[in-house]
C-alpha cells in the first residue's frame, strides 16, 4: 500500500509541476490528458464488458458542441455567435468565460450519459459485430447530422469563445491543463473505485460469457447500460475541454471525428493492454509519444509510420504492452506460480 | 507491487524525454527570419495545401535572391518551418501552438482552407503573433474582432455572387432561376451566403439548395434534380473535389443549364483534365494570370505564371499567387517597421498599402483585403480542344466575352 501512495504522488507531482517545468509542452500535456480519458473510458466497454464500441465519440464529440453552446447561450445569441456573416463582435468578460466554461462542462458531461442511457436501451442488445458496426453508424451519423444544425454553426464550424485576456500569455495553456488533467484524475479515480467494486466483475461475466451471467441471475443489461453511462459522462467532460482547448469546432473534423479519435482511443486501449486499469493509460501515454515522433521526424510518412506501429501492436502485443509485461513477469503483477505444477503441464503436452 | 517500479520508471523516462526535447530558437537565427505555416499535405485538400507551399516557396526563393529583408541596416533571407496539419482543423491548432511555443516562431503564414484558418487564428491571436494569411476567405474570420490576422484575399461571400449578376443581366434584368450545391464546410457556406445575398438583391429565386457531403465525390442526386427543375443557373462550390465531380458527371450525365458558376476550377486544373467538358464553365478567382497589377519580384501575373510553370511544371493557380503575395506583404511589413517587433511588424502589417503581381493590398480593420476585387474566368476550348480559362468579368479586366448561354450537349 505504501508504494501505491509513493506511486501516486509521483504522479501527481508530475502532472502538477509539467506545465512550469515544460512549459513548451503544455498543449501536448493536455491532449495527452484527454487520450488517456477517452481510452479509460473505451476501457469499460471495449476491455473489461467485451463490447468494441465506435461509439464513444458520439459522447465526445456532443459534449463539446454542448461546451461551447453553452458558454456561448448563457450570455450571447447563439444564433447569432455561430452566423457565418454576422456583423456582430462578442466578447466574454473573464467572469463570464469562466461561468460559461463551468456550466458548459456540466451539461457537457450530464447530457451525454442521458442519451448513452437512452441509446444504451435501445441497441445494447446487440452483440459482438453487430454492435461495433450500429455503434459506428452513430458516429458517423451524428458528424453528418451536426453538420446541419444552423444553430450550431454548421458546416461553418463553431468558434469557441477566446479565452479571455486574464494572467499572462500562459494563462490558457496553464487553464486547459489543469482542467483537463483534474478530469483526467477524476476520471482514474472513479474509473478506479468503480473496478473495486463487484460491478467490475458482472462486467467481465458479460465479456466471458453472457448468457452465463445472464443465467446466473445478473441483469447484464441494467449494467451494460450502466457501464455505457459510466463512459460517455466523462467522454462527454473530455470532450467539451477539447473544445475550448481547440478553439474551434467542426463537425466532422473535431468533434465527431470517429476517423482519428474514435479509432484512436481504441488503439490506444490496446496498445497498452485492454482490460486492465493501467493499461489504457500507458497506451495513451505511448501511443501520443509515437504519434508526435512520428509528426516531427517522418513528416509525410506519419501515417505510415503510425500504421506500421499498428501493425507491429498487433502483431507482437496482442495483448498489449501490460499483457506483454505480465506474460513476461507474472510475479510483479502479484500472480503467483506453482512452478512443479507448470512443469507438470508443460510435460503433458 | 513490483509493478509500481515499472510505471514510475517509466514516468521519469517521459520526464527526460520531454526536458531533453525541448528544442526553442528564436524566431530570427543569424540572417534569417523564421515563419511558421502550417500546410495541408495529406487529406482532404492535399492538392491546394501544395500549391499553398509552391507559392509560398517560390515567394521565399525569390525574395531571397533579390536581396532578402532589409531591417536595421541589415539583410535578412527568409525560412519557412512547414508542419502537415492533415487537413484537420484540431491538428492545425496544435501545429500553431508548437509552432509558436516549442520552435519560438513569432511570425505565420496561413493554412490553407478557411477552416484551418479559423482553428489557428485563435492560437496566433493569443500569443500576439502576426499571421498574414492567403487562403482563409470565410468572413467570419474578419468579424471576430482578430488583431493578428491579415488576409491578402477578398471574402469569401464575393466570389460567385457577381455570377448571380451576370445572369440577371444576360435574362435582361430579369430575376433568374438559381441551383446551388454547396459542401458542407466553412468557406463553401460562405460563399452560399453571397449568392443567397444576391438572389435576394435580384430578386431571383432558388430552386434547389442542396448540401455536398466533404469527401466529396458524387453529385448525382443534385444534378437529377437540376435536369427536372432547369434552372437559369447553376451554383456549386466544393474545393477543388468538387470542381472535379461537378464536370465529370454534369459531362457523363448530359446535364444542360444555361450558366454553370463554380468555385476552383484552376486548382483544380479543369481545362487539364477534363478538356472540353470542362468548356463554358464560370469560375470565381481571386487572380488571373492576364491581369495587369506589377511589382518588382515577379513582374507581371504572366511573368509570374511563366517562372512558376518553369518550378512546378504547372499553371499557377491563384491559390499559389495569393500564397507568393503574401510573403511579399510580410517583406514589405518588416522593411517599414524596421524591426522584429511583433506589436510593430503587426502595425506595419496594418497600414499595408502596396501593388503586387497579385493584386493591390490593403487590410481593413477586420484584416480582409478591400483594394482587390474578384474576377470571373470562363474556359473556352478552340477547335484542337486546348482549353484556356479567360476572364469575362468585370469588364474591366475582360480578356474574352461572356459565352451565354452554354450551348446544350446535343448541339456540342
Amino acid at each position: 500500500m505504501n508504494k501505491n501512495i509513493l506511486l501516486y504522488t509521483a504522479i501527481l507531482i508530475f502532472g502538477l509541476a509539467a506545465p512550469f517545468v515544460f512549459p513548451a509542452f503544455k498543449v501536448q500535456l493536455s491532449i495527452l490528458c484527454v487520450l488517456i480519458v477517452l481510452a479509460i473510458t473505451w476501457n469499460i466497454q471495449g476491455g473489461e464488458m467485451g463490447y468494441n464500441t465506435f461509439g464513444n465519440i458520439l459522447f465526445y464529440g456532443l459534449g463539446m458542441y454542448l461546451c461551447a453552446s453553452v458558454q456561448v447561450g448563457m450570455f450571447f445569441p447563439l444564433a447569432e455567435w455561430t452566423e457565418s456573416g454576422g456583423e456582430k463582435t462578442f466578447v466574454h468578460t473573464p467572469a463570464q468565460f469562466f461561468q460559461g466554461m463551468a456550466a458548459g462542462l456540466v451539461v457537457a458531461a450530464v447530457v451525454p450519459t442521458i442519451v448513452a442511457g437512452l441509446i444504451g436501451y435501445a441497441i445494447l442488445g446487440l452483440r459482438g459485430h453487430y454492435f461495433a458496426i450500429c455503434t459506428l453508424g452513430l458516429g458517423v451519423a451524428a458528424g453528418e447530422i451536426s453538420g446541419g444544425i444552423e444553430i450550431i454553426g454548421a458546416g461553418q464550424g463553431f468558434t469557441t469563445p477566446p479565452f479571455p485576456n486574464v494572467g499572462g500569455l500562459e494563462a490558457r495553456g496553464e487553464f486547459f491543463y489543469f482542467l483537463s488533467f483534474g478530469a483526467l484524475i477524476l476520471t482514474f479515480l472513479a474509473v478506479r473505485s468503480i473496478y473495486s467494486t463487484r460491478f467490475k466483475l458482472i462486467l467481465n461475466a458479460i465479456r466471458d460469457n453472457e448468457d452465463k451471467a445472464e443465467a446466473m441471475g445478473i441483469e447484464t443489461m441494467k449494467y451494460k447500460i450502466i457501464g455505457w453511462m459510466v463512459s460517455a459522462f466523462f467522454c462527454g467532460l473530455a470532450g467539451g475541454i477539447m473544445g475550448g482547448l481547440v478553439g474551434y469546432i467542426d463537425s466532422t473534423d473535431v468533434a465527431f471525428d470517429g476517423r482519428e479519435m474514435g479509432v484512436f482511443m481504441v488503439l490506444m486501449a490496446i496498445l497498452g493492454g485492454k482490460g486492465t486499469l493501467w493499461g489504457p493509460v500507458i497506451g495513451a501515454t505511448v501511443f501520443h509519444i509515437f504519434k508526435e515522433g512520428f509528426w516531427t521526424f517522418f513528416l509525410g510518412w506519419q501515417y505510415v509510420a503510425l500504421g506500421i506501429l499498428i501493425v507491429v501492436i498487433v502483431i507482437y502485443f496482442p495483448e498489449g504492452i501490460m499483457g506483454w509485461l505480465r506474460e513476461k513477469y507474472p510475479e510483479r503483477f502479484g500472480e503467483t506460480i506453482d512452478e512443479a505444477d507448470r512443469k507438470a503441464q508443460v510435460e503433458l503436452k | 507491487m513490483k509493478l509500481n517500479k515499472l510505471i514510475l520508471s517509466f514516468i521519469s523516462a517521459i520526464a527526460i524525454l520531454l526536458s531533453t526535447s525541448v528544442v526553442s530558437f528564436s524566431k530570427v537565427v543569424g540572417d534569417k527570419i523564421v515563419l511558421g505555416a502550417a500546410i495541408s499535405l495529406t487529406g482532404k485538400y492535399s492538392s491546394n495545401g501544395v500549391h499553398t507551399q509552391n507559392g509560398y516557396n517560390l515567394a521565399v526563393e525569390r525574395i531571397n535572391k533579390m536581396g532578402g529583408v532589409k531591417v536595421g541596416g541589415k539583410t535578412y533571407k527568409f525560412d519557412i518551418i512547414y508542419y502537415d496539419d492533415e487537413s484537420n482543423p484540431k491538428r492545425a491548432a496544435q501545429l500553431a501552438e508548437r509552432l509558436i511555443s516549442q520552435d519560438g516562431v513569432e511570425f505565420m503564414l496561413g493554412p490553407y482552407s478557411s477552416g484551418l484558418t479559423k482553428a489557428i487564428a485563435p492560437v496566433t491571436e493569443k500569443y500576439g503573433v502576426p499571421m498574414v494569411e492567403a487562403n482563409g476567405a470565410s468572413r467570419s474570420l474578419f468579424t471576430k474582432g482578430y488583431k493578428y490576422l491579415f488576409a491578402v484575399l477578398a471574402p469569401a461571400n464575393l466570389y460567385l455572387d457577381v455570377a448571380i449578376d451576370l445572369a440577371v443581366e444576360k435574362n435582361n434584368g430579369k430575376p433568374v432561376t438559381v441551383a446551388m450545391a454547396f459542401e458542407q464546410d466553412a468557406f463553401s457556406q460562405d460563399v452560399r451566403l453571397g449568392v443567397l445575398d444576391a438572389i435576394k438583391r435580384t430578386g431571383s429565386k432558388k430552386v434547389i439548395d442542396d448540401k455536398l457531403p466533404k469527401e466529396l465525390n458524387d453529385m448525382a442526386a443534385t444534378l437529377v434534380k437540376v435536369k427536372q427543375m432547369k434552372p437559369d443557373v447553376l451554383v456549386v462550390s466544393g474545393h477543388t473535389k468538387g470542381a472535379l465531380t461537378a464536370i465529370r458527371q454534369i459531362a457523363e450525365m448530359k446535364v444542360d443549364v444555361p450558366m454553370l458558376a463554380m468555385t476552383h476550377c484552376d486548382a483544380a486544373k479543369l481545362s487539364k483534365q477534363h478538356g472540353k467538358n470542362s468548356q463554358y464553365a464560370l469560375c470565381a478567382s481571386q487572380w488571373h494570370k492576364s491581369l495587369t497589377y506589377k511589382d518588382k519580384f515577379f513582374g507581371s501575373g504572366k511573368k509570374y505564371a511563366k517562372d512558376f510553370e518553369k518550378k512546378f511544371k504547372y499553371d499557377p493557380p491563384y491559390q499559389s499567387a495569393e500564397s507568393s503575395a503574401a510573403l511579399l506583404v510580410f517583406k514589405d511589413a518588416f522593411e517599414r517597421a524596421n524591426s522584429f517587433d511583433k506589436k510593430k511588424v503587426r502595425d506595419a502589417l496594418a497600414a499595408t498599402n502596396m501593388q503586387t503581381f497579385y493584386g493591390n493590398i490593403k487590410f481593413a480593420p477586420g484584416g480582409q483585403n478591400v483594394d482587390k476585387p474578384m474576377v470571373l474566368f470562363q474556359v473556352m476550348c478552340d477547335g484542337s480542344g486546348k482549353c484556356e480559362n479567360k476572364v469575362v468579368a468585370p469588364t474591366k479586366w475582360a480578356s474574352a466575352k461572356l459565352i451565354h448561354p452554354i450551348p446544350k450537349w446535343s448541339e456540342r
